[in-house]
């Protein structure tokens, strides 16, 4: 009687296995390093993963976007191999990657300078970082209020699982919330396209994403205002690479491919390119900023 | 309709309709069901008069509202099929029943997010903090419950575990090794109303030593009727050290004055589970075990279940859907009893 209900239960399980297993084995392929998060970030890794691809033809990429939350939730929850993210990891993400055993190694791959946009209607030139910050938390809700027309400001911005949405709140509106009246897109194309159709909006995308990049100039019926750190301080362009570099553009940030531990394989094979001199001209050609100094010297180190 | 009842269907409503207006809304299902086929036709459980069949399980369908980055709601409808007292028959004294899925509010909370600690502050219908971090280790909750969460439905002992109730809890993070937990509740469960003047009172401490390696130490109390008293002891430790593994031990005691034999003495349940993961593709095909040992009465040398669940988990086509081939087998100390019960799992979420 044992006998026969353990026959059962192999014949069973077999049978399982083979439908499981009958598939994968049939669509078996070389493993695929799963690149996701940032979408500020999603163009640039898609270009230098084929750029590497076109080297390198054993060693396939799949880039996916879904915000810089996203990618770091999924390096945590090994669904991805590297996380994508236009932030710095926050605190809760180091201590859930921590508990879960995962040691996040981060990398510079380029440098953005967030630029804040508005409708090329809108006579506005320059914002203070505190005239950028309050008017995202919506204490200034009229272009008047910072020197512009008479016209109700249209806020544009990204969603919480955005790293960009999150780095603004941190270092441009001093942790304080969004203005509920925000309208949240879901990604940096969809903010342009919001500004172009409004003439009193507001926005910020990465600098890679405004560039024309045959005249180095914004892309047509945008403007990219010049921001100041000091209310009475010089404000300076992100198209300004000198300005970038050294800081004086106040909003300018890395961007960051993780992984976990040591980069192996193929992650480490495309995190050498991405950051090595090949990777860079891909960065400066798709209009971010290349990495030099502190950064590139933490890159290398974190390679070994 | 119920005082309790109407009071948390308008609080709902009007939470519901106030927040409709902002952005950060995200309505999400999650449905399990399974085909089950009984290998052994001769256990506690199983029998030749029903041998297999179709078997809905679960289904819930969840509302967040994330208000703004410190506040968020929470509503969560949950669906089973178990206990669906349909009518009284006071001529015959009979009860009728049937099994149809019927909604139920499992969730109904606000969590605010303070810039201290790390914290995280529940207030409402919430859950509670007795089993959740073993859960999310485990992963399957579609297959199984966990040990202590499953406890009452094996071994059928009255053991006072439930994943919510209506109270206030505070989670935070002391240091990176250092984490810990407090709840308040009434101590009555989700579906039932508080009874007594007695609260229960919850807390836990993690300690993650090292990158991935988690202890948990859980204590619950609630004082009862008279002079007597119920505890929870709970340990867990989890180990997530090597990548796409994580294996997971939880182990409980409880003690309540209440749990007393047909003599008059008074007994204690306890119980002890080992679970792993494997994601051999992760997002396509992993692989899961665990052993579970029961012990429903300390005062008896025959009682012990020991129960074997193992499967994998695979993902043909789209995340939202996969299915969960699982086989249980249950030993008792009479040998000649056993069950094993083979369940294909749908598991739909989208």
């Amino acid at each position: 009687m044992m006998n026969e209900k353990w026959i059962k239960v192999l014949v069973l399980t077999g049978l399982v296995l083979a439908v499981i297993f009958t598939p994968i084995l049939l669509s078996a392929q070389t493993k695929m390093l799963q690149v996701k998060g940032s979408d500020t970030m999603v163009n640039l890794a898609q270009i230098l993963a084929e750029e590497f691809m076109a080297q390198n033809p054993k060693m396939p990429i799949a880039v996916l976007g879904g915000g810089s939350g996203t990618g770091i939730t999924g390096l945590i929850n090994g669904t991805c191999d590297i996380a994508n993210s236009s932030r710095d990891w926050k605190a809760k993400e180091l201590n859930l990657a921590f508990e879960k055993g995962v040691k996040p190694r981060l990398f510079a791959v380029a440098v953005d300078g967030l630029s804040i946009i508005i409708n090329e209607k809108n006579p506005l030139t320059k914002l203070t970082m505190e005239q950028v910050g309050a008017i995202y938390r919506g204490e200034v809700k009229n272009w008047k209020g910072v020197g512009g027309p008479d016209q109700k400001i249209s806020l544009y911005g990204r969603q919480s699982n955005s790293g960009t949405y999150a780095f603004l709140m941190e270092h441009v509106m001093g942790n304080r919330p969004y203005s509920t009246d925000m309208k949240e897109m879901n990604g940096n194309a969809q903010i342009i396209e919001g500004v172009l159709a409004d003439a009193s909006a507001i926005g910020y995308v990465g600098v890679g994403y405004v560039v024309d990049k045959n005249t180095g100039k914004a892309l047509k019926g945008l403007k990219i205002l010049d921001i100041s750190q000091a209310p009475n301080g010089t404000a300076y362009s992100p198209l300004d690479k000198t300005a970038v570099d050294s800081g004086q553009y106040p909003i300018s940030r890395p961007l960051w491919m993780a992984v976990n531990g040591t980069p192996k394989d193929v992650a480490a094979a495309f995190l050498r390119y991405a950051v090595g001199p090949e990777g860079q001209k891909v960065v400066e050609r798709e209009g971010f900023y290349t990495v030099g100094g502190r950064l590139q010297e933490q890159n290398q180190k974190n390679l070994k | 309709m119920s005082l309790r009842k109407r009071l948390i269907l308008t609080t709902a409503a009007v939470l519901l309709t106030g927040l409709a207006g902002f952005a950060q809304q995200t309505f999400q299902t999650a449905v399990y069901f399974d085909y089950s086929h009984f290998i052994t036709t001769d256990g506690y459980l199983t029998s030749n008069t029903l041998t297999n069949k179709f078997h809905f399980r679960r289904a819930y369908f969840t509302y967040e509202n994330k208000i703004n980055d410190r506040l968020k709601f929470r509503f969560r409808y949950d669906a089973d099929n178990t206990a669906n007292l349909t009518s009284v028959d006071f001529a015959k004294q009979t009860v009728k029943k049937d099994d149809k899925l019927r909604p139920f509010v499992k969730h109904l909370y606000l969590e605010w997010s303070p810039n201290f600690l790390a914290s995280k502050v529940n207030a409402g219908m919430i859950e509670t903090l007795a089993f959740k971090l073993a859960e999310d280790r485990w992963g399957y909750r579609s297959v199984a419950k966990t040990l202590l969460d499953g406890y009452k439905d094996i071994t059928g002992v009255d053991v006072d575990a439930t994943s919510a109730d209506l109270g206030l809890s505070w989670k935070g993070i002391l240091l990176r090794q250092l984490r810990f937990g407090l709840g308040v509740y009434n101590g009555s469960h989700y579906s039932h109303a508080e009874t007594d003047k007695f609260k229960k009172f919850s807390g836990y401490l993690q300690l993650v030593p090292a990158a991935g390696l988690s202890l948990i130490g859980y204590v619950d109390y609630e004082k009862q009727t008279g002079d007597r008293k119920a505890m929870t002891t709970k340990v867990d430790v989890l180990f997530d050290m090597v990548r796409n593994l994580n294996i997971s031990f939880e182990w409980f005691a409880y003690d309540s004055d209440n749990l007393l034999n047909s003599n008059g003495t008074h007994f204690k349940p306890s119980g002890w589970s080992v679970f792993g993961t494997y994601k051999i593709k992760p997002d396509k095909l992993a692989v899961f075990a665990r052993y579970d040992r029961y012990e429903p009465n300390d005062t008896k040398a025959d009682d012990e279940i020991g129960l074997i669940i193992a499967g994998f988990d695979w993902t043909p086509m789209h995340g939202s859907w996969k299915l969960q081939p699982n086989v249980w087998i249950y030993n008792y100390n009479d040998a000649r009893k056993g069950d094993t019960i083979f369940n294909l799992t749908f598991f739909l979420s989208f």
